[in-house]
């Protein structure tokens, strides 16, 4: 979209925008977040990976004021959030993970309807429709019902929603959860062309790839906690080896295959009855000596280690729920 | 946490916006029952039972004159009571339209106070509606329902009214967690309210305690408000204003505190 100059409160590249220092919230008898410290600097698109319930929609929430913090502190746009609800909500914009749109309403009047909440002048609010549309390829759909629309579309229209404000800061709960192929591609050109812009991002994702390709940084949280912190690559080094080799084979040979391979690699991750990962720096290496072993193997897979190795690996394979 | 939040009126008339906005694009097709079913009230008991009631109807009034400003008060509250629970209900836990207004600079205690000028402002719409018609029923039958100029207040009686209504509807709506519960709130409150406060007879002419207990709740007053504008003001009418003023004053910031802490956790 094209960016409007009339922003007053321009966030400087570097300036750290949003802080948070042991941060928690705790409802009756249960702490959701455990104390979290983060900082996000102005231009930034800072990741929350996590499984589910690990306090990501909870952290959110504290930071588009749906969530009281029960202890700790958090500034939003140098703003104190409990002293500044109005004011920060003025200055953020906000994808929830659920679809709240006004399924009476048509796209425009959705949109119309939000910018008043904003007291922006509706000529004002008419135009940015109309861009914000465009940029979100829902133009066609203007004059339609949100009944009408697709999941992947009002997703979209959720982006356009939260874009409304100008907002500095855009916090997006799981944007492209439930999007097809094309629409998760559309979604993030659209999310990097807003920290081009400029705009701080602050997204939580269950897709590594997308947090690969999208954040400058990350955390991984666990159980309330963040448990690792970074950029992306340096994560993938820090925590796992380069290269990864999966193995497939039958029950039984795969247990004549594990001490080999464990012998042999850095790191080891049972996937199941019939694989195993191996973590090392040397896959050719690996491969060989197991080979020479004369353990029968069915496939093998060779990939570089990526985002997904690392958040298996401090979070476990096991479902938890 | 800790301080009282009051609704500010930006918010509030962001939140009143919003509703108007969706009203008129559907107002045709919901006034009818709305509108209807006083008017089923009025035939049956008003005409069909007023028949059957001696020459001289109630206290020198003709029934149906008597029963016509009552419906003007009880429409007032089911028109209400409908906006503070099933619709707010829905906007709460279904199509979670609160959960968007609070991310804005509306904040949860502005969507309780827009909602309780929007519930007034139904009520208000309905009942100017449903005045006119009596008014032109009594002209057409040669048996005027309203006599007195005063009638030019009841529709921002009705409003006040509503607002009252809205509020002790949102309290409920506010504690419950499943929309079947309001078989309670509508069997045990409002029908009781509509059957006892003096709509269809008299109750300041039984024996104690029933004027006493009557006293204490909310739709004899109004009722007695609409009446009395209806037909001409006695003083006695500022005594209920402001009984309705104290009451709804008294309640209407609980359910804004405990809504809040629905919508912010």
């Amino acid at each position: 979209m094209n960016t409007e100059t009339e922003r007053t409160t321009g966030t400087l590249s570097g300036e750290h925008t949003l802080v948070a220092l042991g941060l928690k919230k705790s409802y009756a008898g249960f702490e959701a977040v455990k104390g979290v410290d983060f900082r996000v600097s102005g231009g930034e698109c800072f990741g929350f990976l996590g499984p589910n319930g690990a306090g990501k929609t909870t952290t959110m929430k504290m930071i588009y004021g749906a969530v009281i913090p029960t202890g700790g502190e958090l500034t939003v746009a140098g703003l104190d959030v409990y002293h500044h609800e109005r004011e920060i909500k003025r200055r953020i914009g906000v994808v929830p993970q659920e679809n709240n749109l006004d399924d009476e309403l048509k796209v425009e009047e959705n949109l119309l309807i939000y910018g008043r909440y904003y007291d922006l002048p509706r000529k004002l609010v008419l135009r940015r429709a109309e861009e914000l549309l465009d940029f979100m390829q829902l133009s066609e759909k203007a004059e339609a019902t949100v009944e009408q629309l697709s999941g992947g579309m009002k997703r979209r229209l959720l982006i356009a929603r939260a874009l409304l404000n100008d907002p500095e800061i855009v916090v997006l709960d799981e944007p492209t959860t439930g999007l097809d192929p094309q629409a998760r591609l559309l979604v993030w050109d659209r999310l990097r062309e807003l920290t081009a812009e400029g705009k701080t991002l602050i997204l939580t994702t269950h897709y590594m790839e997308e947090a690969a390709r999208l954040c400058d940084r990350l955390v991984i949280m666990e159980g309330g906690l963040i448990i690792a912190e970074g950029t992306p690559g340096a994560l993938v080094e820090e925590h796992v080896s380069p290269q990864v080799l999966e193995f497939r084979t039958d029950h039984r040979s795969l247990e004549e295959l594990v001490p080999i391979i464990e012998a042999a690699s850095d790191a080891v991750e049972r996937t199941g009855d019939e694989s195993i990962l191996a973590y090392t720096e040397d896959a050719d290496a690996l491969l060989e000596r197991v080979r020479g072993s004369g353990a029968k193997i069915e496939n093998t897979v060779y990939r570089q280690a990526g985002l997904e190795d690392v958040f298996l690996r401090l979070t476990g394979r096991r479902l938890v729920e | 946490m800790g301080t009282i939040r009051i609704p500010s009126a930006r918010g509030s008339f962001r939140v009143w916006q919003r509703n108007i906005t969706i009203f008129r694009k559907y107002w045709k097709s919901i006034l009818f029952p709305n509108f209807v079913e006083p008017l089923l009230y009025l035939v049956a008991l008003g005409l069909g039972l007023g028949a059957f009631i001696q020459q001289g109807g109630i206290n020198g009034q003709p029934y149906v004159q008597f029963v016509a400003p009552g419906l003007l008060a009880s429409n007032a509250m089911f028109a209400a009571s409908f906006e503070s629970t099933f619709n707010t209900f829905v906007k709460l836990k279904i199509d979670k339209i609160y959960d968007a207004i609070i991310t804005t600079p509306v904040n949860a205690e502005d969507v309780v106070g827009g909602e309780y000028l929007w519930a007034g402002t139904r009520a208000a719409l309905y009942g100017t509606a449903f005045l006119a018609t009596i008014v032109v029923l009594g002209i057409m039958f040669g048996q005027p329902l309203v006599t007195s100029w005063w009638a030019l207040l009841l529709p921002p009686m009705l409003l006040v009214i509503g607002v009252m209504f809205s509020v002790m509807g949102t309290l409920f709506t506010s504690l419950i967690e499943r929309i079947d519960l309001y078989a309670y709130y509508f069997t045990l409150v409002v029908t009781p309210l509509f059957l006892l406060s003096g709509v269809f007879f008299p109750v300041d002419d039984f024996p104690a305690p029933v004027p006493q207990v009557a006293w204490f709740t909310p739709l004899y007053h109004a009722v007695n408000v609409c009446r009395e504008l209806a037909t001409g003001p006695s003083p006695a009418v500022l005594a209920d204003i402001a009984w309705i003023l104290v009451f709804t004053s008294v309640l209407a910031l609980i359910p804004v505190q405990i809504m809040r802490t629905r919508l912010i956790g």
